[in-house]
């Protein structure tokens, strides 16, 4: 694919609280390529926006290598990762937007700070406006505006130096479910019309889903896993991921009262979901499985499903049962706990 | 008596509008340097941070009247004179500007840090954070702070009548407490207390037509 535009190596960064020295990322390698849109995820104390700030430096990791579009930035000085941050484009989930200021002077402002001159950089700020779907709000200020319209006009800001990576904070947490799928879209087309590489951090499985090509699963500041959204959504190789993408929380577990025997997760994808395999499958052997968890989903328009089930003790049946399964095209995997 | 009261009203006017400026021509700054230099400031700086806070508090503690008896050297220096109204008003700028730091730097405290942050992320300067982002961002209560600051230096300009001050306060003293002339003390507090609700009520409108979060 596509060369790296974003390169971390071995990002450590620690926080001093009153409690103690909290390690928010414990050496992270990462690479992101040009081009895509690479999610971050991870529950909340995961390290997610720690790590997203160590990208444009706003944090400054104690160890390793941040590499944005072959410009090592830790090597920068104060006035070159300033002019370094105009290629990075960041929105908030909080927005943040100058409230003083209408849409239009908001998005002037990152000109304003690379000394645009003010009658072209007003003219740019109205033709970003006008992608974003706000032309006609120009001179509303941010308060007049909805959390779907304050994020436009902060992704038209961040866009107005021309950047070559957005950086997205929780961008859509503080959305409701229709605005979070326009924000997503205009993210969407922003990567795919302007090329700018795209990066997510959220703890919303669906964000990911939604737009994400590859993302990375942070778990208490290590990556637990890499790889396409296609790919950990079926079948997820570390327990945050599996926990995220088959909402495994420790309710759920705890209901199903902590380890099971004989269970096994059946990964399926595509036309499957149509037939009746588990069906067939209890007729053929003549033994019944017991369901302990079942979804699908749809990840870019293929459906993909997974099921836990408990097959017999016996096991001679058990493994027909999982030869049947093998034979239909299934992954399957044992699994410890719900 | 007409005549008098008029007197001690624009003498206490322009002691106070004065000096406000003149107070905020260095408060205003130094509540800057104060918010820039912090830990979570644009530019920290501890050393100038802490000793900043501390020539600050020091000032602030001193009572008025106790401060504006000690500079008396300063006033006579710069004014030629220790009484009446002109040469109040150099105790009043040293009085109320350490005071209007503090106003400033709890206005600016009050921006969001996330705002700064995504200016920060933009690649703008300490500088341009502070000119562009704290300050304008912080004009709604900076302008209510500077409602406060008025108000209090119109006191402070009042208990200066004590000390050889002007105004409607040295005449509310000379006549009403040392001649025990009440009809002259009344006035002028009636007067003092309409012009703290004038200042207060500008100073409110002010913000009113400024903030345009509402």
């Amino acid at each position: 694919m596509a060369e790296t535009i974003i390169s971390l190596r071995g990002i450590k960064k620690h926080f001093s609280t009153k409690k103690g020295t909290v390690e928010a990322l414990k050496g992270i390698d990462l690479d992101i390529k040009k081009g895509e849109i690479f999610g971050i995820i991870g529950l909340s104390g995961a390290g997610k926006s720690t790590l997203v700030r160590c990208i444009n430096l706003l944090e400054r990791p104690e160890e390793g290598q941040v590499v944005v579009n072959g410009t090592d930035l830790m090597k920068l000085s104060n006035e070159g990762l300033r002019q370094n941050r105009r290629s990075i484009g960041m929105i908030f989930q909080q927005f943040h937007l100058l409230m003083q200021r209408t849409a239009l002077e908001n998005v002037c402002f990152p000109l304003e700070i690379a000394k645009v001159p003010q009658a072209e950089a007003r003219k740019r700020a109205e033709e970003l406006l006008a992608l974003v779907g706000l032309s006609d709000r120009l001179e509303s200020y941010p308060s007049q505006l909805s959390g779907g319209q304050k994020q436009r006009v902060a992704i038209a800001r961040a866009l107005a130096t021309s950047p070559q990576v957005l950086l997205c904070d929780e961008a859509t947490s503080a959305l409701d479910p229709n605005t979070t799928k326009e924000v997503l879209n205009l993210l969407k087309d922003i990567n795919r019309n302007l090329g700018i590489t795209v990066v997510i951090i959220t703890h919303e499985m669906r964000v990911i889903q939604e737009i994400c090509n590859r993302v990375a699963v942070l778990d208490g500041g290590v990556i637990a896993e890499v790889d396409t959204v296609e790919k950990v959504f079926r079948a997820p190789k570390s327990k945050m991921g599996r926990q995220l993408v088959f909402h495994e929380s420790d309710e759920n577990r705890e209901a199903l009262q902590g380890p099971i025997e004989n269970s096994y997760r059946i990964t399926f994808e595509g036309d499957m979901t149509n037939s009746p395999i588990l069906g067939n499958m209890m007729l053929e052997c003549q033994a019944a499985a017991n369901i302990l968890a079942a979804n699908t989903r749809m990840i870019e328009g293929k459906v993909y499903g997974q099921m836990i089930i408990q097959l017999p003790e016996d096991a001679a049946k058990r493994e027909q049962m999982l030869q049947y399964l093998k034979n239909m095209g299934l992954t399957v995997e044992e699994v410890a706990y719900v | 008596m007409f005549e008098l009261v008029l007197q001690g009203f624009w003498e206490s006017l322009y002691m106070t509008l004065i000096s406000t400026v003149a107070a905020y021509l260095i408060g205003l700054p130094l509540g800057l340097i104060l918010v820039a230099t912090d830990a979570d400031g644009v530019s920290p700086c501890k050393p100038v941070h802490t000793s900043l806070g501390i020539f600050i508090n020091i000032l602030r503690s001193i009572p008025f009247l106790l401060l504006m008896i000690t500079v008396r050297p300063i006033t006579k220096f710069t004014m030629g004179t220790t009484i009446g109204s002109p040469a109040t008003i150099v105790p009043l700028v040293i009085a109320a500007a350490p005071f209007i730091a503090r106003l400033v730097e709890s206005s600016l405290k009050e921006v969001d840090r996330g705002v700064v942050e995504a200016a920060q992320s933009m690649g703008a300067t300490p500088r341009e954070i502070m000119l562009k982002v704290l300050f304008p961002e912080a004009k709604p209560s900076l302008l209510v702070g500077s409602a406060i600051a008025v108000t209090t230096i119109l006191g402070y300009s009042a208990s200066a009548g004590i000390v050889g001050g002007g105004g409607l306060g040295a005449i509310a003293i000379n006549y009403g407490y040392y001649r025990n002339q009440t009809e002259y003390m009344l006035p002028m507090v009636a007067i003092l207390v309409l012009m703290v609700q004038v200042f207060q009520e500008m100073g409110m409108r002010a913000v009113r037509i400024v903030d345009k979060r509402q």
